[in-house]
C-alpha cells in the first residue's frame, strides 16, 4: 500500500513533530501569560474601569437639513422631544419605589397601573436597561420631573430629536415625512449612497414621502460618535483624563438645508381662503407658479396631515384614519390626482380656433341655449342662451354653444395639438413623486384604448374640457402661465437652492425651458382680453367676486364628478349630497399684460368655479401682488389708482352682486377614465 | 462498524469537543439571551440546530474510509472554489461583505469550508510528491497556485481573517514538509520587501486601520481601537474567578462589539475569570495534544498531512482569536472553534473532528 520510501519519509516527519509541540507550548504559554497579566496583575484596574469607568461610544445625532421658504422662513426644523425612562435596577434599589411610581403617575397624568404594567412586561430584560414609560412629555412635565429628580431614583429624561413641521399640516404633501429605515429600504438606500458614502443602518432616519424623500441625499445628516466615560449607572463622568483621552471622536455631518421656491404667506393665504369656503373640511388643491421661471410659489392640497406626527413612528390608529378618509389626505392633489378641467379648457379651444383661423375676433355665433348634432342635443349651461356671441363674450360668459361650434370646426386632433403645446397630457417633469400625466385624447388614442372610432359628439364635450380630458392642477397652472407669458413653457420646480449650515449656497437651481408654444401675439391678446373680462367685466363668470384693483385674467370651470341619471341632471348643485356635488375650478394669471403669478385652484364639491374656486385664487394673487409689487397693489396704491381712474372714491371691498356664475353642463355619461385613482402607498414606501 | 472496531473507536477528540461546545452554548446563552437571530430563534437555539446538522455530516464522514477522501480530494477542492465564485456573483451581501450563499434563511459561508478543502488538496498533492533534500520554490508553484486561487477569491469577498488562516495553514504545512534553506530565505526576503506595498495598496482602509490600531489601540478614530480596549477591559475585569454567569457587565451592556462571534472569548473570560479561561484553554491544549498524536502515529503520508493540516486550521483559529481578544494580535474576524456563534464555522469544525477521528481509527488497518 505504501509508496516507495514513504515509511522513511514518515519517520523523517516524526522527528519534526517536536517543533510542533514546542510551538504549541510557546503559543499557549504566551496566552496564559497575557491572561495572567490582564486578569491577575491588572484585574483590579480593569475591574474598576468596567464598574465605574465604562467607556461608551455615544451617538452624536446629526441634524437633518432644515427646509425654508423662499424668504428663509423656517418651515421644517428639528426640535427636541423628551421621553421618560425608568431604570429598574435603580428604581427597585429604593425601598419606597412604589411611592416614586405614585408621584410620577401624578406628574405625567398616567394611571399607576399602566406604569406598573409596562415594568411588568419588561421583566426578564437586564435590569440596568432603561424602559421607556412615556414619549413626548409636555414642557411642564419635564420641568416638574427635573425639579424632583433627586426624590425619583431610577427616573431619567431622555432627549431625542423630533422632526417638526412648524406649520403642521400646511403643505404636508410637499414636505413629506420621515421614518426609520426598514429592512426593504436598507439595500436600496445603500446602493444609492454608493461605495464612498456612509451606509445606512437599521434605525437610521430617512425621508419616506415628498421632499423629505426626494431630497434625502441633501437633507440627510450623518451621525457621529464620541467616546466618553460613564459610571455604572450610565452617567457621564466629569474627568476626561481616563482611558478615553486618546480616542478621537467621529464628527457628525449635518444635513444641508433646502430653500424652496414656496412663499409661506401665499400658502397661508390659500389655506385661509379655503377655510373661508369650506370651514374645517377642505377638499381641494391650490397651485401657484411664477410664469417667468416655473418656480412653484404655493402648493397646497387638502385635506392634509401633520408630518410631525409621523416623525417618531405613526400610530396605527392615525394611519388607519388617514387611509380610510374618503377625501384621500395622503394624496397630493396638485399633481397626483387629475381632474376634468371643464371650462378652464375653453381657453385652449379658443386659442386653437383663432390660430387655425376658423374664426377671428369678430366672428359671431348665436347661442340659443342648446345645440343639436345628429340626434343629440348639447346644452349650454345658460338655458336661455347667450344670444349673439363673439369670442370675447364667449370666454367672459363661458358660452358652451360657442365652443361646441369651435370643436365641430376644429376636430379633436387639432385641439389636442394646442393642448399638448401648452404642456397638457404629459408630465411636467417637476421633481416630485408620482406625478399624473393627465389625458388629452386623440382619434388614434381612442382607437388604441377602446378599439372604437372617435364620435363627433365627443369632440364637442372635449372642446368644453369634459369627456376624456384630464389635467392635474399643476399642468393647468403651467398652461395658463404659458398663455400669460406668450407661449414659454417652463418646467415647474420647487427647490430654489441648497445651502450648508453656514449659509453657503451649494447649488442653485435654474429655470428650465421645456417647450415653446407657437401662438401669435394677436391670438394671445384676444384671449387675454377675454380672460380679463371673466373677472373684470359685468357678465363675467366671476365678476361678483373680483377684488377691485387686483388685475387678474382667468377662467372658471365647474365639472360633474359622478354619473347622474337623466332625471337628476338638472338638480340644483347645492341641493345634492356633498360628496356628489360638482367641482369648482379656476385658472388664472396676473397681472394680465405682464403676469408674475399663475394660479390653478380646484375646490372639490364647491359647485361653481366662480364662487367656489375663484375667490381662493384671487386671494392668493392679491397676497402675492401686494407683497411683491406694493408700489402698484398696496391698499393705498390701489385707492389712489382707482380714484384717479374713476374720479370718485370707491369701495375696496366688493359687495357680492347677482350671480353670473356658470353651472356645470351635466351629462348622463362621463367616461371611465375620469374615475378616481387608487389609494396611496403605505408608509415605508419610498418613491 | 463491528464490535472490534467499536472497541478501538477513538472517543478522545469527540469528548473534548463536546466539552468545549457545551461551555460554548452556555456562554452564548449568557451573551445573547435577550436577542434573536431571526425566525423567533435565540442564538443558542440556532447554534444547537447547527450542531445537530453538523453531527449528521460528521457521522457520515466517520463511517467511510478516509482513503476515499484522497480519491475525491480535488473534486471537493474545485467544487468549493466554484462555490466561492458563485458567492461573489450571487452571494448575499451584508455589512459590506459578500460571504453567504443560499436561500430561504439558510445560508452557508463557502469560505469556511474552503479551509478544509484546501488542506485536503494539499495532502493529496504531497502524498505522491517526494523530495529528499527539501522542496525548492519551483517544485511548489502548483500547490501555491492551488492555495492562492481560493485565497484571492476570499479576499474579494472580503474576508481577511479566513484568507489569512488558509495562508498560515499552508505556510506551516510547507515548513513542516521542509523547504530548502535558500528558498526559505528568498521567501522571507520577498515577503519583507512586499509587506509595505501590500499594506499600502492591497488592504482596504478599514483593514489597514486595524493593523495600526493593533500597534497603538488609542490611535483609532473609527472604533477598532475602541473594540480592543473594551475587550481587554472585559477580560481584565473578570479577575480570578469572574463576575459570574450572565453577570458580565461589559458584554451585557453592549460595550463589547460582536460579542456572540469574534469576541465571545472576552465574554467568557469576563464571566468566568482566569480560572475559567484556564480550563477552556487547557481543553484546547488537550485537544491539540491528542490530535497531534493522531497525526504522529498515522502510518500513511496522506493521513499525516491531512491531520496536520486540520490541526493547523484549529490552531491558528484558537491562537489568533484569543490573541486578538487579549490584545496581543490585530483585530481580524476569526471565530473561536466551538465557542463562537456561526453555522458554517461549527460544521467545518465538526467535519475536522470527524476526519481526525477517522484517521485515528483506521491506523491499525494497514
Amino acid at each position: 500500500m505504501s509508496f516507495l520510501g514513504q515509511d522513511e519519509q514518515i519517520r523523517e516527519y516524526q522527528f519534526r513533530f517536536r517543533y510542533l509541540y514546542i510551538g504549541l507550548f510557546v503559543a499557549f504559554f504566551v496566552l496564559f501569560a497575557r491572561l495572567w497579566y490582564l486578569q491577575i496583575m491588572n484585574g483590579d484596574k480593569y475591574h474598576t474601569y468596567s464598574e465605574e469607568n465604562r467607556i461608551k461610544g455615544v451617538k452624536v445625532t446629526s441634524p437633518r437639513g432644515m427646509i425654508f421658504d423662499r424668504n428663509k422662513h423656517l418651515l421644517v426644523d428639528n426640535r427636541p422631544a423628551f421621553d421618560l425612562e425608568v431604570t429598574p435596577q435603580e428604581l427597585y434599589s429604593d425601598k419606597e419605589w412604589k411611592k416614586t411610581i405614585h408621584t410620577i403617575a401624578q406628574i405625567i397624568k398616567m394611571p399607576e397601573e399602566e406604569i406598573l404594567d409596562t415594568l411588568e412586561r419588561s421583566k426578564g430584560q437586564p435590569t440596568f436597561r432603561p424602559i421607556k414609560i412615556k414619549q413626548d412629555l409636555e414642557q411642564d412635565e419635564v420641568a416638574k420631573i427635573e425639579a424632583h429628580k433627586l426624590d425619583l431614583p431610577g427616573l431619567n429624561i431622555q432627549m431625542e430629536i423630533r422632526r417638526t413641521n412648524l406649520f403642521g399640516d400646511l403643505a404636508a404633501h410637499l414636505m413629506g415625512y420621515i421614518g426609520e429605515v426598514n429592512q426593504t429600504e436598507l439595500p436600496k438606500l445603500n446602493r444609492l449612497v454608493g461605495a464612498t458614502g456612509v451606509p445606512y443602518k437599521m434605525g437610521d432616519v430617512t425621508g419616506k414621502f415628498g421632499l423629505e424623500s426626494r431630497m434625502e441625499n441633501v437633507l440627510r445628516g450623518i451621525d457621529g460618535e464620541e467616546y466618553m466615560e460613564v459610571d455604572a449607572l450610565g452617567h457621564r463622568k466629569r474627568t476626561n483624563k481616563g482611558i478615553t483621552s486618546g480616542l478621537k471622536p467621529k464628527d457628525p455631518t449635518p444635513g444641508k438645508n433646502l430653500i424652496l421656491t414656496i412663499d409661506q404667506d401665499l400658502q397661508m393665504a390659500a389655506q385661509r381662503s379655503l377655510e373661508k369656503l369650506y370651514g374645517k373640511k377642505q377638499i381641494g388643491a391650490v397651485i401657484a407658479l411664477n410664469p417667468k421661471t416655473g418656480e412653484i410659489l404655493a402648493a397646497l392640497s387638502q385635506p392634509s396631515f401633520d408630518p410631525t406626527l409621523f416623525s417618531r413612528g405613526v400610530s396605527p390608529k392615525l394611519w388607519g384614519e388617514l387611509l380610510n378618509n374618503e377625501y384621500h389626505p395622503l394624496r397630493d392633489k396638485t399633481l397626483q390626482d387629475h381632474y376634468s378641467p371643464g371650462s378652464t379648457f375653453k381657453t385652449i379651444t379658443a386659442i386653437a380656433a383663432l390660430e387655425e383661423k376658423v374664426i377671428d375676433e369678430n366672428t359671431t355665433i348665436n347661442c340659443t341655449g342648446s345645440f343639436r348634432l345628429g340626434n343629440r342635443v348639447y346644452h349650454c349651461w345658460n338655458k336661455h342662451g347667450h344670444g349673439v356671441v363673439n369670442i370675447h363674450k364667449a370666454i367672459r360668459e363661458s358660452c358652451d354653444v360657442f365652443f361646441y361650434r369651435m370643436g365641430q370646426r376644429l376636430g379633436i386632433d387639432t385641439i389636442a395639438k394646442y393642448a399638448n403645446m401648452l404642456g397638457l397630457g404629459r408630465k411636467t417633469g417637476v421633481n416630485l413623486a408620482h406625478e399624473e400625466m393627465g389625458l388629452i385624447p386623440t382619434e388614434e388614442w381612442k382607437k388604441k384604448r377602446f378599439g372604437q372610432e372617435w364620435i363627433a359628439g365627443e369632440t364637442l364635450s372635449c372642446a368644453i374640457g369634459q369627456s376624456y380630458i384630464l389635467t392635474t392642477p399643476l399642468q393647468l397652472a403651467n398652461a395658463y402661465a404659458a398663455i400669460g407669458n406668450g407661449g414659454l413653457l417652463w418646467r415647474p420646480y420647487i427647490v430654489k437652492y441648497i445651502e450648508d449650515n453656514d449659509g453657503r449656497i451649494l447649488k442653485e437651481f435654474q429655470p428650465d425651458l421645456i417647450g415653446q408654444a407657437k401662438i401669435s401675439k394677436q391670438t394671445i391678446d384676444i384671449v387675454r382680453s377675454g380672460l380679463t373680462a371673466v373677472v373684470n367685466e359685468p357678465g363675467g363668470t366671476t365678476f361678483s367676486r373680483r377684488i377691485p384693483g387686483i388685475d387678474v385674467a382667468g377662467k372658471t370651470g365647474s365639472t360633474q364628478v359622478i354619473r347622474l341619471s337623466a332625471d337628476k341632471i338638472h338638480t340644483k348643485c347645492e341641493s345634492m349630497p356633498f360628496n356628489v356635488r360638482d367641482n369648482g375650478l379656476f385658472a388664472a394669471f396676473a397681472p394680465p399684460d405682464d403676469p408674475v403669478i399663475a394660479v390653478a385652484v380646484i375646490a372639490e364639491h364647491s359647485c361653481h368655479g366662480g364662487s367656489g374656486a375663484a375667490p381662493v385664487a384671487l386671494e392668493v394673487i392679491q397676497t402675492y401682488l401686494q407683497k411683491y409689487m406694493p408700489e402698484k397693489y398696496s391698499d393705498e396704491a390701489i385707492k389712489t389708482r382707482l380714484k384717479i381712474a374713476s374720479g370718485k372714491p370707491i369701495r375696496v371691498k366688493a359687495k357680492p352682486e347677482p350671480d353670473e356664475d356658470e353651472d356645470a353642463v351635466r351629462d348622463t355619461e362621463i367616461p371611465d377614465v375620469v374615475a378616481k385613482p387608487a389609494p396611496p402607498a403605505a408608509p415605508g414606501d419610498t418613491d | 462498524m463491528d464490535e472490534e472496531q467499536l472497541k478501538k473507536f477513538d472517543w478522545t477528540l469527540i469528548v473534548i469537543s463536546i466539552a468545549i461546545f457545551t461551555m460554548g452554548v452556555l456562554n452564548l446563552y449568557s451573551a445573547t439571551f435577550t436577542e434573536f437571530v431571526g425566525h423567533g430563534l435565540r442564538y443558542w437555539q440556532s447554534q444547537l440546530i447547527w450542531f445537530g446538522l453538523g453531527s449528521v455530516v460528521a457521522v457520515v464522514i466517520m463511517l467511510v474510509h478516509y482513503k476515499l477522501l484522497s480519491r475525491i480530494a480535488y473534486w471537493v477542492y474545485f467544487a468549493n472554489v466554484f462555490l466561492l465564485l458563485l458567492t461573489l456573483v450571487a452571494g448575499k451581501a451584508s455589512l459590506g461583505a459578500r460571504r453567504w450563499i443560499g436561500a430561504g434563511g439558510f445560508y452557508i459561508q463557502p469560505s469556511e469550508f474552503m479551509k478544509l478543502s484546501a488542506v485536503l488538496a494539499m495532502a493529496k498533492y504531497f502524498e505522491t510528491e517526494r523530495v529528499t533534500s527539501g522542496y525548492r520554490l519551483r517544485d511548489l508553484w502548483l500547490p501555491t497556485m492551488l492555495i492562492l486561487m481560493p485565497v484571492a477569491l476570499i479576499m474579494l469577498q472580503p474576508d481577511l481573517g479566513t484568507a489569512m488562516i488558509i495562508l498560515l495553514t499552508f505556510g506551516s504545512m510547507m515548513l513542516f514538509i521542509k523547504i530548502e534553506k535558500k528558498s526559505l530565505l528568498l521567501v522571507f526576503t520577498v515577503a519583507a520587501l512586499t509587506a509595505y506595498p501590500v499594506y499600502k495598496f492591497g488592504l482596504k482602509p478599514y483593514q489597514r486601520q486595524r493593523l495600526v490600531s493593533f500597534i497603538n489601540p488609542m490611535s483609532d478614530p473609527k472604533g477598532s481601537g475602541y473594540n480592543s480596549i473594551q475587550s481587554m477591559i472585559a477580560i481584565g475585569s473578570g479577575q480570578f474567578i469572574g463576575k459570574g454567569f450572565k453577570k458580565g457587565t461589559q458584554s451585557q451592556l453592549n460595550f463589547l462589539p460582536e460579542h456572540h462571534t469574534d469576541f465571545i472569548f472576552a465574554v467568557f473570560s469576563e464571566e468566568h475569570g482566569f480560572m475559567g479561561a484556564l480550563v477552556l484553554l487547557s481543553l484546547y491544549v488537550l485537544f491539540f495534544l491528542s490530535s497531534l498524536n493522531i497525526a504522529y502515529v498515522s502510518h500513511d503520508k496522506f493521513g499525516t498531512l491531512l491531520a496536520l493540516g486540520i490541526i493547523m486550521i484549529f490552531f491558528w483559529h484558537v491562537f489568533i482569536n484569543t490573541g486578538m481578544v487579549c490584545g496581543i494580535m490585530p483585530i481580524v474576524g476569526v471565530p473561536l472553534p466551538f465557542m463562537s456563534y456561526g453555522g458554517s464555522s461549527l460544521i467545518t469544525s465538526l467535519i475536522g473532528i470527524a476526519i481526525l477521528t477517522n484517521i485515528s481509527n483506521k491506523r491499525f488497518m494497514f
